[in-house]
């Protein structure tokens, strides 16, 4: 019994101290003491634009195509081509274009922020920040977090024009069962400006975790480049899972008492 | 004259036998203490580390911390810059305590040192120029043309004027160090400590980081007294290799087993009759420091 209790009682000391950790990355934001070092933070926000934003866009705009394909030959199927919109507007706004731009964080920016942090932890790179009298969770994490804050959302956005923009190629241009205006009609008619806000504000929340959590297990890698692939990898781990819950409980919030379709039931 | 603690008893664990050789003798060395533990323990899990350390580093001096492998020389540095904390005892630097330092003090105080690690530490995704720039620019109110002067200076000083632009991935062992040698000078630190500058080092190029050590200590002792600044720089070296202690070092700590055997100013230390101080000075395999 007691070493059935140990796994799920390991698991929640970890997510304790992820969250002691990302507490004071949060704090070190919030108390805009991260402004101390805003060029190493506007030096972040530019690594992530010039080496994250066009892979970001890049699968979205597949993801855009693919469901704009699909709903097409969907419609198509129960004779009502014109509704292919339908799905643009609420599988790409509401689902696949927040999980796939968590999925391109997790992969991409998570990853790539534990390996940094991580190879500078097992390099002493950290403790010689610190003994330089600089606080390595603001300079490393927080500078980190206020950068994505500070890119992200336009990020994001871009995204999302992305997707919405595949998906009008595949169902207009290249499968042609509506026309232009037959399918922004039905595009428009189902979706409101709050639904860019809340697919916005799910999309954020996937971010900052993964961001969050890429730095804990950065700042806390051991065991030498060994202990650094497998802080990578738990990374990965927990920030897929993140983002699907956080995908799920977004929808149900969010969209879960929308009167059009009540999806939570 | 020699003082002489009242011989402590052996740390929780461990037999009188295992610690007959430390004498805990201290000779005097004629200056304060900036950097003092005082009973120190540490432990990693079951590996204790530091087992009631009590030792100082006398003020404008390089001192030595000498040991064999594993015995928690690097520990002690960490301890001095507040990178770990002891379990229990205390360390104190300039008086204050270190373990009781609230956050912002705590990195105030680290200003106070330069550290050169092991590998040097410098930072992958900068060149050597802006390595050694970092703390100047995060810490200073100094213009461009300032830092440069000041970086140039240092990066001359240690024999790398013309390697500005190379990034530490297209640097060797030794050049790394002095680069890590050049970044921890450069705020002008009253203590300067050294984790195992010669390891990986040729003894060639060991002899002459040892001179440079001496040299640069000396400068900056002189500039610290024209200055009158309150304290004198002093610089620690932690290593194993006896011929940087009897080249460099003006006191010597020697430390085994989470202890300190004897202290004392250099020369007091090579003549000391002790038989691991005598066996570990002349590096002899006869002994009470075994392969165990």
């Amino acid at each position: 019994m007691g070493d059935l209790l140990a796994v799920p009682r390991g698991w929640l000391e970890s997510f304790g101290d992820i969250v002691k950790f990302t507490s004071r990355i949060v704090a070190d934001v919030a108390s805009l003491r991260v402004f101390k070092y805003f060029g190493e933070t506007l030096r972040q926000a530019g690594i992530l634009i010039v080496s994250s934003t066009l892979v970001i866009w890049g699968l979205v705009f597949i993801i855009g195509l693919q469901c704009g394909i699909e709903g097409a030959y969907f419609d198509q199927s129960t004779g009502t081509p014109a509704y292919a919109g339908v799905f643009a507007a609420w599988c790409d706004l509401r689902e696949l274009v927040p999980l796939c731009f968590g999925y391109m964080m997790a992969a991409k920016v998570g990853t790539g922020i534990v390996a940094e942090i991580g190879s500078m932890r097992i390099s002493d790179e950290i403790d010689a920040l610190e003994v330089m009298g600089i606080s390595g969770v603001t300079f490393l994490c927080a500078t980190r977090l206020l950068g994505s804050m500070l890119v992200l959302p336009f990020v994001y956005l871009c995204s999302i024009g992305a997707g919405f923009f595949a998906s009008y190629l595949a169902v207009v241009q290249q499968i042609g069962d509506v026309s232009s205006g037959g399918y922004f009609l039905i595009f428009w008619q189902f979706q409101n400006p709050p639904d860019v806000l809340f697919s916005l504000i799910k999309a954020m929340a996937m971010a900052v975790v993964i961001v969050l959590v890429g730095c804990y297990y950065g700042y806390n890698a051991s065991g030498g480049p060994v202990g650094v692939g497998t802080a990578t990898a738990k990374s990965m781990v927990f920030n897929i899972v993140s983002v699907h819950l956080i995908g799920m409980l977004g929808t149900q919030l969010f969209w879960g008492t929308n009167p059009r379709a009540p999806i939570g039931g | 004259m020699t003082f002489e603690a009242t011989r402590p008893a052996p740390p929780p664990g461990a037999t009188e036998a295992e610690y007959q050789y430390h004498s805990y003798k201290v000779y005097p060395s004629g200056a304060r203490n900036v950097v003092e533990f005082d009973n120190t323990y540490k432990s990693f899990g079951r590996n204790q580390i530091l087992r009631g350390l009590t030792m100082g580093l006398p003020e404008g001096m390089v001192s030595m911390i000498l040991g064999p492998s594993g015995t928690g020389k690097s520990v002690c540095i960490k301890h001095m810059v507040g990178l770990l904390y002891p379990d229990s005892g205390d360390v104190r630097v300039q008086g204050k305590s270190v373990p009781n330092m609230p956050d912002d003090e705590l990195f105030e105080m680290r200003k106070k040192f330069g550290l050169l690690f092991q590998d040097g530490a410098l930072f992958s995704s900068m060149n050597l120029y802006d390595n050694v720039a970092f703390p100047l620019r995060q810490h200073t109110e100094k213009s461009e043309e300032e830092i440069e002067s000041v970086v140039m200076r240092r990066l001359t000083e240690v024999g790398l004027g013309g390697s500005r632009e190379k990034f530490p991935n297209e640097l060797s062992g030794g050049m790394r160090k002095r680069a890590g040698f050049a970044r921890a000078l450069v705020l002008e630190p009253d203590i300067l400590l050294f984790d195992e500058p010669d390891s990986g080092l040729d003894p060639v190029r060991t002899a002459l980081l040892g001179e440079l050590i001496l040299e640069i200590h000396r400068e900056m002792v002189e500039e610290a007294r024209a200055d009158g600044r309150p304290y004198l720089p002093t610089f620690a070296v932690v290593t194993h290799d006896i011929m940087s202690a009897r080249r460099v070092a003006d006191y010597i700590n020697v430390l085994w087993r989470g202890r300190i055997v004897e202290a004392g100013p250099a020369q007091e230390m090579l003549n000391s009759d002790n038989p691991f101080i005598r066996q570990f000075l002349s590096g002899e395999s006869d002994g009470p420091l075994s392969m165990d």
